[in-house]
C-alpha cells in the first residue's frame, strides 16, 4: 500500500459544495465496503456544524483534527483558494494531500508545494483524479468498478485515459496495487519518480504502468530512475506544437516534450511503450 | 496568454527595469506629431507575435528624414502572414554588448528558473543545443522574495553587476504578474546604461482574472465559444470530429485515429460531468466545422449518465454521422435510445475510431 489504506483517515476540504457532497459520498460507500475508516470529517470555512453526507463539517482542519483522527486530506475547492488550502493541510500536520481542483494558478501550486514540503507533507495534484488502492482506500474521484485487486501500480497524468487502462488491466486479469493519477498541470506535486519510489518499497506490486502525455519530461525522468519493470503509453503523438491539449501540462512548448522523442527515450531506455492503450495489457504480461 | 512587446516593455518599465524611450503607434500618421521625443535615430518595431520578426521585415530603424514614409509602408506589411495593426516607436539603442536573461517555470524542480548568458540577441534554444555551457541556470522557490547575492554572482559570472538588479526586478515582475515567462533578449549595455531592448511575458490563463484580463486574446473565437462552455477546443487539419471526456483520452482517441490513418478535424474535451446540454452544445461545435465528414463521441466515465449523453447527441441533431462509444451508468439505456435513431454505438474506442476511419474513406 503506498500513500494510506484502510486506517487511514481522511478530511475533505470544499466539503459543502456540489462535487465535495457527492465524492465524500462515494468515497465512504467504498471505505464501509472495505471496512475502511473514509472521510472523517469535512472542512468549508464559515460552515461548521453542518452535515454533509453523514459527515460533519468544521471551520478548519485543525478543529476537525481536534475530534477526529486523520492523515490526509482531498481537496475539492476552487483553483483561487485551492493553494491556500494545500498549505492549511501541511501547517496543521496532514501527510498527504490529494488536490483534485482544476485551474490553480502555477504560482499557487509552486508556493504551495514548496510549504508543503518544509512541513513534510507530500501533495499529489492538483488537476488529478486522485487515488485509488483497490480493496484498501480510495481518495477522490475515480470510479471503483473498473478496478480490481492486484499487483500491477499505475501512475497517470489523466483521468479517463487512466479508466480505460484500469478497465483494460482488470479485463486481462491484471489487477492493481495502487491507481495515482499524479495531474494535469505542469508543475505537480508526487511525479512519476517519487510515485515509483514508493511503488519499490511496496512489496504488493510487481510492475508498472506509466501513462504519461506530452509536455514535460518527467515520465523519462521516472522511467531513469527506477529499476521495477514498467510499461508505458504516451497520449498525444498527434498534438501539433504550441497547443494545449486540454490539460494546462500537456503542451509542446519550445521544441520539447513531443510525444514521439519521449517514446524514443523511453524505448531506448529499454521500456516498452505501447502504441495503442489495447496494448498495454499484453506488454505488462511481458515484463512481469 | 502572450503580451504584446509594448504591454510587456510598459509593465517592465513600472518595475524599475530600464527600457527605451518610446510610444505605441496604432496609425502611421500618429507618428509625425511625437517624431520629436525620440531623436536622430530610431527603430519601428510591428507588434505581431511571431518568433523571427527582424528577419521578415518587421523592424526598422529610420530617421526624421523617412519615418513617415518607412512607417506607412510597415503598416502595409503582412509580417509571416499576421497583418500589422501597431507598430512600437523606440529610441534607437547604441548596443555594445547584447545578454539574454528570462524567468520561467520548470517542471522538474517546480521552481522558478533563472537563465542568463552573455551570448543575448540569439535563438535561445539554438544556443541551448550549441553552446550549453555559455547558458547559466539557476532555480529558485517562488516563497523566496528576492535572488539571493550568490546565485546573482553564478548567473552574471564576468558580466556587469549592475544586471542584477534587473534579474531582481524581473523575478519581481514574473512574481507579481503570474507569469510563466518573463524574458528580456536581448538586454543590452550601451553607452547610456543598460537596456531590455525587447520585452517577452506570458501570463498563466489561470490567472488571467486576478491579473485584470478579461479575454484571452491567444484564442481564436471558435475556441473562446468553446471555453464558453468549459469545452477544450484545438482545431486540426482533418475530417474526423472527436468529442471525449478527459485530456488524456480525447488525446488518445486522436492518436488512435492516425494509427489507422485518418485525420481528425479537432480536440475537444468535454471536461467532467458530460451532461444533456453540453454534449449538444460539443456536438454542434464541432459539427460546425465544414471540413467534418464524422464524428466520433469517446466518453468514459464513472458518473456519466449514457442516456443524458444519447439525449445530447440527438438534441444536437446534426446532418454528419455520430459514432459513440459511451461506458458509465445507464449504459443499456443510452445504447437504446442511440439505435432507435439510426446511431452506431460502439463497444471500444477502438472499434468506434476504426469505423469513424472507415466511414471518411
Amino acid at each position: 500500500m503506498i500513500y494510506g489504506d484502510r486506517n487511514t483517515g481522511v478530511i475533505v476540504t470544499g466539503a459543502t459544495g456540489k462535487q465535495g457532497a457527492f465524492h465524500i459520498a462515494l468515497m465512504n460507500e467504498y471505505a464501509r465496503k472495505v471496512g475502511g475508516k473514509g472521510v472523517v470529517a469535512g472542512v468549508t470555512p464559515g460552515k461548521a456544524g453542518q452535515e454533509v453526507a453523514g459527515v460533519p463539517v468544521y471551520n478548519s482542519i485543525r478543529e476537525a483534527l481536534k475530534e477526529h483522527d486523520a492523515s490526509a486530506s482531498v481537496l475539492f475547492v476552487p483553483g483561487f483558494a485551492a493553494g491556500d488550502s494545500i498549505m492549511e493541510a501541511a501547517s496543521a500536520g496532514l501527510s498527504l494531500v490529494v488536490a483534485i481542483t482544476e485551474h490553480i494558478p502555477v504560482h499557487d501550486t509552486m508556493k504551495a508545494i514548496s510549504y508543503a514540503r518544509i512541513h513534510g507533507c507530500d501533495v499529489i495534484g492538483p488537476n488529478c483524479p486522485g487515488l485509488l488502492s483497490p480493496g484498501e482506500i480510495k481518495m477522490g474521484i475515480m470510479p471503483v468498478h473498473l478496478s480490481s485487486r492486484g499487483h500491477i501500480g499505475v501512475i497517470s497524468r489523466s483521468g479517463t485515459l487512466t479508466y480505460e487502462i484500469v478497465d483494460q488491466l482488470t479485463r486481462a486479469g491484471l489487477g492493481q496495487s495502487t491507481i495515482v493519477g499524479i495531474g494535469g498541470d505542469p508543475v505537480i506535486g508526487q511525479t512519476f519518480r517519487d510515485v515509483l519510489r514508493r511503488f519499490e518499497e511496496d512489496d504488493q506490486t510487481k510492475a508498472v504502468v506509466i501513462l504519461g502525455e506530452v509536455g514535460g519530461s518527467l515520465e523519462e525522468e521516472g522511467a531513469r530512475a527506477t529499476d521495477l519493470p514498467i510499461a508505458a503509453y504516451i497520449a498525444g503523438i498527434s498534438a501539433p506544437p504550441e497547443k494545449r491539449m486540454g490539460h494546462a501540462g500537456a503542451i509542446i512548448e519550445g521544441g520539447e516534450g513531443d510525444a514521439r522523442s519521449k517514446i524514443a527515450r523511453l524505448r531506448q531506455m529499454g521500456v516498452p511503450v505501447a502504441s495503442r492503450p489495447s496494448e498495454v495489457p499484453r506488454l505488462i504480461r511481458e515484463i512481469l | 496568454m502572450k503580451l504584446r512587446e509594448h504591454e510587456a516593455m510598459k509593465i517592465f518599465g513600472e518595475h524599475g527595469i530600464p527600457v527605451p524611450k518610446g510610444f505605441l503607434l496604432r496609425s502611421p500618421d500618429e507618428l509625425g506629431p511625437r517624431m520629436g521625443e525620440l531623436g536622430d535615430r530610431f527603430v519601428l518595431k510591428a507588434q505581431v507575435e511571431v518568433g523571427g520578426r527582424g528577419k521578415s521585415g518587421g523592424i526598422v530603424v529610420a530617421s526624421p528624414s523617412n519615418g513617415e514614409r518607412l512607417a506607412a509602408e510597415l503598416f502595409k506589411k503582412d509580417i509571416k502572414g499576421i497583418p500589422v495593426r501597431e507598430v512600437l516607436a523606440v529610441e534607437y539603442l547604441d548596443i555594445q554588448k547584447e545578454y539574454y536573461a528570462s524567468i520561467a517555470i520548470d517542471r522538474s524542480t517546480k521552481q522558478a528558473l533563472i537563465l542568463f548568458t552573455d551570448q543575448g540577441g540569439v535563438d535561445i534554444e539554438t544556443l541551448a543545443k550549441e553552446n550549453p555551457d555559455a547558458l547559466r541556470k539557476a532555480s529558485l522557490p517562488l516563497l523566496m522574495r528576492d535572488i539571493p547575492p550568490f546565485m546573482i554572482r553564478d548567473l552574471l559570472g564576468s558580466s556587469p553587476k549592475e544586471i542584477g538588479s534587473v534579474l531582481n526586478k524581473l523575478f519581481r515582475v514574473f512574481c507579481e504578474k503570474d507569469a510563466l515567462l518573463a524574458e528580456i533578449n536581448p538586454l543590452v549595455v550601451t553607452p547610456s546604461g543598460i537596456f531590455a531592448a525587447d520585452a517577452k511575458l506570458i501570463i498563466d490563463d489561470n490567472a488571467l482574472s486576478r491579473q485584470g484580463i478579461t479575454l484571452n486574446r491567444d484564442l481564436t473565437e471558435r475556441e473562446r465559444e468553446a471555453e464558453k462552455h468549459g469545452f477544450s477546443y484545438v482545431p486540426l487539419k482533418g475530417d474526423i470530429g472527436v468529442i471525449g471526456n478527459g485530456a488524456g483520452l480525447t488525446m488518445a482517441t486522436l492518436d488512435l485515429i492516425e494509427y489507422y490513418d485518418g485525420k481528425a478535424a479537432n480536440f475537444l474535451d468535454v471536461g467532467g460531468g458530460a451532461d444533456q446540454e453540453r454534449v449538444m452544445h460539443a456536438v454542434k461545435l464541432v459539427a460546425a466545422d465544414p471540413s467534418v465528414k464524422v464524428i466520433v463521441v469517446n466518453l468514459l466515465g464513472g458518473i456519466t449518465r449514457c442516456d443524458e449523453v444519447a439525449r445530447g447527441i440527438i438534441s444536437a441533431g446534426v446532418v454528419q454521422p455520430v459514432i459513440v462509444r459511451l461506458a458509465g451508468t445507464n449504459e443499456a439505456e443510452g445504447r437504446q435510445i442511440l439505435d432507435g435513431r439510426g446511431y452506431r454505438m460502439m463497444e471500444s474506442m477502438e472499434q468506434a475510431v476504426k469505423a469513424a476511419v472507415e466511414a471518411v474513406q
